[in-house]
């Protein structure tokens, strides 16, 4: 594999490097809602200072008075727009979408809609955003549904994961437009030039799975779009990275990632209270820490920031809720990355160009 | 307008935003049984009548919109025909 030269694992700069080694010279603005996520609006703000440079004007909506307590005198490349309300966790996303027109959520979309920014990111109520994504950034034409697309630090380099929580249920067509959009995502996001596809299911064969995933695998075969199908994968192939895009419906991607963060977090818990056990493990731990760092690093969320909502007009990137300044930052260069790319016009291209055939 | 005219839009609306089948795109088809739409394509709907029709919809009016029929018949007591 390209770049891996026989490692174990890359870092995620294998993929996150490019996306602040600018190789346009575009200006491009990215709104940011600074009052959603955990951490907010500190760690949104101090995230916003790392990525605003003059290719990448960052305008952070939400309460101007709060948030320009936390700038710095003389910050440049960035400003502040006014927005009052905040969409709170609990709410149902459609209705605050369509009725919270003061939240950083909706404001930001609209500036994006309006062409006042180009792409926006918000670590806040996820339905909220993909809502209010909908309403008024609009799918690109063509579109069915629009898909989360995420970023999994596999072995030894990160896959592409969609949908990992948009839609609950899916139609074969939908299936069969994520792998398109997946493909896309993963040549001008990720970088890698041709990318392997995979259809989650619990078996190889492609009789294997609900109706709708087999109707899908016959679909996704079919289709002269989708360059290098791999054929079904199972759960466990997704770390073990046998494919670089792994497609599924929302309800399967949601529950598998929130299996694989937690079975992470769990094996290095272990790993950790086996090195403090004693005198001796604690050696041990002492002699590997440095590449056991190396190793966290790779799993490290922040450093791919978030995930990207695909489908829609312009890159909307959905940061982890509980990100700090530097997951904020990288949230922020992969909507950069997206609005520069080629993201868009390939999936205008390719979903707007014919009618679906089935 | 007439009622042909408002069809006709509606039905645009329907292709246009919401990629739906043209073909499927009667009088009688229900939203959500027969064009496959969820909650939130008729939360866009709703607020795209209310752009290109220029009428407002509560959310209360909109939960009655079932089917396209209703769809138009809404905005036909709403638009100057």
């Amino acid at each position: 594999m390209r770049g891996t030269q026989g490692k174990p694992y890359v870092s995620p700069h294998w993929v996150t490097d490019a996306w602040s080694a600018f190789t346009d010279d575009r200006v491009v603005r990215v709104a940011v809602d600074a009052v959603g996520g955990d951490n907010a609006p500190d760690e949104v703000v101090k995230g916003a200072l790392a990525a605003a440079g003059p290719q990448l004007n960052v305008v952070l909506v939400g309460d101007e008075p709060r948030v320009r307590a936390l700038l710095p005198p003389g910050a440049a490349h960035l400003s502040v727009v006014h927005a009052p309300d905040v969409i709170g966790p609990g709410e149902e996303p459609a209705t605050a979408a369509r009725t919270k027109t003061g939240s950083g959520i909706v404001v930001g979309l609209r500036m994006v809609q309006e062409g006042a920014a180009d792409a926006f990111v918000s670590a806040g109520n996820t339905g909220a955003v993909v809502a209010a994504s909908v309403l008024y950034v609009r799918r690109i034409p063509g579109v069915k549904r629009p898909a989360i697309c995420t970023i999994m630090p596999a072995m030894p380099a990160p896959v592409a994961f969609l949908d990992v929580g948009a839609n609950a249920e899916c139609r074969p067509e939908f299936l069969r437009q994520f792998a398109i959009m997946g493909q896309a995502f993963a040549r001008e996001v990720m970088g890698i030039p041709e990318p392997t596809i995979g259809l989650l299911s619990i078996g190889e064969e492609p009789s294997k799975g609900t109706p709708e995933v087999v109707e899908a695998h016959r679909l996704i075969a079919d289709d002269e779009r989708i360059a290098r199908f791999r054929g079904n994968v199972e759960g466990r192939d997704i770390m073990n990275r046998l494919v670089d895009v792994v497609v599924a419906d929302g309800f399967t991607g949601n529950v598998c990632l929130k299996t694989i963060e937690g079975s992470a977090r769990a094996i290095l818990g272990a790993l950790r209270a086996t090195v403090m056990l004693n005198a001796k493990t604690k050696l041990g731990g002492l002699l590997i820490r440095k590449d056991l760092q190396v190793l966290k690093d790779a799993l490290n969320p922040e450093e791919f920031g978030g995930a990207l909502l695909v489908g829609m007009n312009a890159p909307v990137v959905i940061a982890h809720g509980n990100s700090r300044a530097r997951g904020i930052a990288q949230a922020i260069r992969m909507g950069r990355r997206g609005a520069v790319s080629g993201l868009l016009p390939t999936i205008a291209r390719e979903l707007g160009a014919r009618p679906e055939a089935v | 307008m007439t009622r042909e005219e408002v069809f006709e839009r509606v039905k645009e609306i329907l292709v246009e935003t919401l990629s739906v089948d043209e073909d499927k795109v009667t009088m009688e088809a229900r939203f959500q049984e027969d064009l496959e739409t969820d909650s939130l394509d008729l939360v866009e709907l709703v607020m795209t009548m209310e752009e290109k029709f220029g009428i407002k919809i509560t959310d209360e009016e909109a939960a009655e919109i079932k089917t396209v029929g209703d769809a138009v018949d809404f905005v036909m007591t709403r638009v100057d025909a």
